[in-house]
């Protein structure tokens, strides 16, 4: 992977040291030629009594003018006859370096003066100490990119113990919008780890959120390549494939038959699993769905008496009646009888029930059922869920929840649940994989650095604090780092940086990078990222190909997502798709009288089971469930007004 | 209101400059020296054409030199001089950059070893690898001593600068041409060369009398003088000479921007004397600043004499300085 330049190396530079600029052990400076193709973030090599490695980080060129005025002098005042001077003045490219390695190590000593040399690829390894995991008995190298400065095409690797864990975890993407970086940079890497994760290992996964337009939804779809980018491929040895798994999930939208994604193209739809969610489900993150103002022990006492003593028993309310709550629908009905019951049978002198104040039990049944409504299509009202294949994470598959068109705070749900699931079965090592990468867009939107302390952002404190002891490894991405919280960014050990904004750059975060540097991180072009990894001790700018996934944006054109169909029609659909030997007017006569409710729940339970004669299974389901729902009258009544004692606004 | 500013009223030029004394032998001996002139009946002010329109030669090589030397030792009054001359001609590309192609140093000792004492001579010429000795009459008298020593370096220097001169000579390339800085007479070959032109920026010895030397002491800029003959003698060659103003004297001093041009006796010279002061006019950018004679200092030899200084060794840089410990900061 690593080879050696054969061209005898010649000297591009030399080292030059002033009182006023001298050499130390950690920076040197270094004068070359004016056509040099040396330029910021060039990995250079000083071979004097020690080998050292070294970066650039800055350069200024000056000639021998002693003043501007002189050039005037020289014009006669004419910017027209300024080049008409037959000779050049004398110039000079002096460049800084960041001392990247010195070989040996010890003792650490200024840089010697002596030449300077471009590194070649093995420099390169040897400068990013990359030789450590790229060349042992277990190597743990993953490509990241090629280093491309100073006419170079070095592979450039991370160690998948520092990415992944145990040593170090969490990857973080900064960069503008619209550049094609990190969405990009992602898709490009997670390919790569799969290509190169290293076996002794075990079983790696990823599972991406979605949380705007198309972005992800084409991994399975080949993009276009330009032959660059193969060269590309071929050099770092990555496929240039898509990925061969992808499997996705979607919510349903309102009507609860269509898929809420814009994945639903008809050759492709039937790879989109419907993600819903039942009240057991959502009733484990109750908290997300609480602001702050809601948090209170109260509230929190309330939700954990529902949890242990409600959900899933028998239960009775004390007001005579007997319940079974295992659906929204029930839970409300529950609440509708304990409302009655504290209104009627207790003549409304009661403001409690089981030590719950009223108001805070309104409060937690406005915000349970509210998110029925809200999500309508991700939280089902009394239906069965259909969920991610918990404990059957399958090795090198991308997981891609859709949640784009989500309501935020579903989207808030859907994240804190999935990953407190992968942690939960992750801690028990029975999630089906060892290694599983979350990744999550807007960061700056789930962990901002300021704001309140919610729900989701504690769980990204938590992933990014714990994670790599668990092998639950979250690659971040965002706009604007510094408005992340410092804890969820400064725990990533390999943070890569596309083309920032000068704003961005001016914000203490980026103190430590040299003017140049961050010249070049506001110029960045599409498809160049800056690097910074526990073994590289500077920051490197490297180029990645382009990812060989279909964009959202290009997907969208190709494969235009398909109008909502009716009711009925989605029905069929998706049971043909469940069973091809299912005949649509059979479909539509077996659902033509049934409630819509009945048709949503028996279909998601087909598809749940996945039966061997689906419309056989299809019509048990919603035969039995009629008759049995049929024999509880659903009450309709009114819920009585508040306790006008009651100072609470619920 | 001074003195003086009554008579630059009344029509005088205004000068503010004092130049200091000419150090003889950088331009021949002191004095005046007798010249013909060869072009004009008496000598005019040739205006030049535009720098725009000068016609440059496509290959260009540049020589100059520098010398150091300081008192290092001494034997009771007997001083004992380490000396260091070099020299090198620097070729300008297509680019406008100067490249070096040939260069010659050389550093050595200077002392009048028949008034050393034996042991201290012996020592010298035992340590030291190149040593010149000199005449010992002017031993008693330092500072003329001194003189003496300032001239053996001068003509260590100048013995280089021929050499590569006429090195250059033997090899230079088909159009290629050569622009000393100095007197281009001190070397029959290369005073004959036909491409081969010396600029003189000191003006010890004067050529002119009367009316022609008031019109090339206020020659205008963007002006030459007529050609004269510079006659040969037995230290030198023969050749042509014309006074060049590359920028205006009026508010410095009369020798302001003023050089003078030697290129080879031949009437081709007179008949392309304007097209090749019009080249070195268009020499003048860029300054050679920060040089303290930037004004008739070319660039390119400006280059060359900061290259050699460069090369220069560091511990004879250090005469005639404060013995005061030096800091860069």
């Amino acid at each position: 992977m690593i080879a050696r330049s054969d061209n005898a190396a010649i000297p591009i530079g030399r080292v030059v040291a002033t009182e006023l600029k001298p050499s130390t052990p950690h920076q040197f400076h270094f004068w070359t030629a004016t056509d040099t193709p040396i330029g910021i973030g060039a990995i250079v090599k000083v071979a004097g009594e020690r080998v050292v490695y070294g970066v650039v980080t800055d350069g200024v060129a000056y000639s021998d003018l002693a003043t501007p005025l002189h050039d005037v002098v020289g014009a006669d005042g004419d910017p027209t006859r300024a080049t008409e001077a037959p000779t050049v003045r004398q110039e000079i490219r002096y460049w800084s370096a960041a001392v990247l390695r010195q070989m040996p190590e010890e003792p650490l000593q200024p840089v010697p003066l002596a030449q300077v040399y471009v590194a070649d690829d093995a420099d390169v390894a040897q400068a990013l100490r990359m030789d450590a995991f790229l060349h042992s008995a277990t190597p743990t190298a993953i490509p990241v990119g090629l280093y491309t400065s100073a006419g170079r095409d070095a592979p450039v690797y991370l160690d998948a113990d520092f990415l992944l864990g145990p040593e170090a975890a969490h990857l973080n993407i900064s960069g503008v919008s619209g550049l094609a970086t990190k969405t990009s940079a992602v898709e490009f890497l997670l390919g790569s780890l799969f290509a190169h994760f290293p076996a002794h290992k075990g079983r790696i996964a990823a599972v991406c959120f979605n949380v705007k337009g198309p972005d992800l939804c084409f991994l399975d779809q080949a993009g276009d390549l330009s032959d660059e980018d193969r060269q590309r491929y071929e050099r770092l040895a990555v496929p240039s494939t898509p990925f061969e798994r992808v499997r996705y999930y979607a919510p349903l939208k309102a009507d609860g038959v269509n898929l809420n994604t814009l994945r639903t193209h008809p050759d492709l739809v039937g790879d989109v699993e419907p993600l819903t969610w039942g009240l057991q489900e959502v009733v484990d993150f109750a908290e997300v769905l609480l602001n702050r103002d809601d948090i209170d022990a109260k509230a929190d006492a309330f939700i954990d008496f529902l949890r242990d003593r409600v959900l899933g028993r028998t239960f009775d309310d004390g007001f005579g009646t007997t319940h079974r709550v295992q659906t929204f629908a029930d839970l409300d009905r529950l609440f509708r009888s304990i409302f009655d019951g504290l209104e009627i049978t207790a003549g409304g002198r009661s403001d409690t029930w089981r030590t719950h104040h009223i108001a805070t039990m309104r409060k937690v049944r406005n915000r349970l059922l509210n998110i029925s409504i809200r999500c309508k299509g991700l939280v089902t009202d009394d239906g069965p869920s259909s969920d991610l294949p918990w404990k059957e994470f399958t090795d090198r598959t991308v997981y891609v929840i859709d949640i784009a068109n989500v309501d935020p705070l579903g989207q808030d749900l859907v994240f804190a649940r999935v990953v407190s699931m992968l942690r939960e079965q992750l801690e028990r090592r029975e999630l089906g994989v060892d290694a599983i990468v979350v990744f999550v867009d807007e960061l700056n939107k789930y962990a901002p650095g300021d704001g309140s302390e919610t729900y989701v952002k504690k769980m990204l404190l938590d992933i990014s604090e714990r994670g790599r002891y668990l092998g639950l490894v979250l690659f971040g991405a965002e706009q604007f780092r510094s408005q992340v919280h410092r804890r969820v960014v400064g725990n990533a050990g390999t943070q890569l940086f596309g083309r920032m904004d000068m704003d961005e750059l001016a914000t203490p975060g980026y103190q430590v990078l040299s003017p140049a540097t961050k010249s070049k991180l506001a110029t960045l072009p599409i498809g160049e990222l800056m690097v910074r990894h526990p073994h590289f001790t500077q920051p490197i700018f490297l180029r990645f190909p382009k990812p060989p996934v279909l964009r959202g944006r290009d997907g969208v054109e190709r494969f235009p997502p398909a109008a909502d169909v009716p009711f009925e029609e989605a029905v069929v659909r998706q049971l043909v798709r469940l069973d091809r030997r299912v005949r649509p007017n059979q479909v539509k006569d077996l659902i033509a009288d049934r409630e819509p409710d009945d048709v949503r729940r028996a279909l998601a339970a087909a598809r749940r089971t996945r039966p061997d004669d689906v419309l056989a299974y299809f019509r048990k389901v919603l035969g039995s469930r009629v008759t049995s729902d049929a024999s509880l009258a659903r009450e309709h009544q009114p819920v009585p007004p508040l306790n006008p004692m009651s100072d609470e606004p619920y | 209101m001074p003195w003086w500013h009554e008579l630059i009223a009344a029509g005088a030029v205004p000068a503010a400059f004092t130049p200091p004394p000419t150090t003889p032998g950088t331009d021949g001996a002191g004095g005046t020296e007798h010249a013909d002139l060869v072009e004009d009946a008496e000598l005019e002010a040739h205006p030049l054409p535009g720098r725009s329109v000068a016609r440059l030669p496509e290959a260009v090589s540049f020589l100059a030199g520098i010398e150091r030397w300081s008192v290092v030792a001494y034997d009771g009054v007997v001083q004992v001089v380490n000396a260091y001359v070099a020299a090198a001609i620097r070729r300008r590309d297509e680019r406008g950059l100067l490249r070096t192609t040939r260069e010659r140093h050389r550093g050595f000792a200077i002392a009048p070893l028949e008034r050393m004492k034996p042991g201290l001579r012996q020592r010298l010429e035992l340590a030291a690898p190149d040593l010149e000795s000199i005449g010992p009459e002017l031993v008693d008298q330092p500072s003329r001593y001194l003189d003496q020593v300032e001239g053996t370096v001068r003509r260590a220097r100048g013995a280089i600068e021929r050499e590569l001169a006429e090195q250059w000579i033997t090899a230079a390339r088909a159009e290629e041409w050569l622009v000393l800085d100095g007197l281009l007479s001190r070397s029959p070959a290369v005073a004959r060369h036909p491409r081969a032109l010396g600029v003189i920026k000191s003006h010890g010895a004067q050529f002119l009398e009367g009316r022609g030397l008031e019109r090339a002491l206020t020659l205008p800029p963007g002006n030459r003088t007529s050609v004269f003959a510079v006659r040969g003698g037995h230290t030198r060659t023969e050749v042509y000479s014309w006074y060049l103003r590359l920028w205006p004297w009026e508010g410095n001093d009369l020798l302001y921007g003023l050089l003078r041009v030697e290129a080879r006796s031949d009437p081709e010279t007179t008949a392309r004397a304007t097209e090749l002061s019009g080249w070195l006019w268009a020499e003048r950018a860029p300054l050679a600043t920060p040089a303290t004679r930037w004004d008739r200092l070319l660039y390119p030899l400006h280059n060359v004499e900061e290259y050699l200084k460069a090369l220069a060794p560091r511990d004879i840089e250090l005469r005639r300085v404060s013995r005061l410990p030096k800091t860069g900061t």
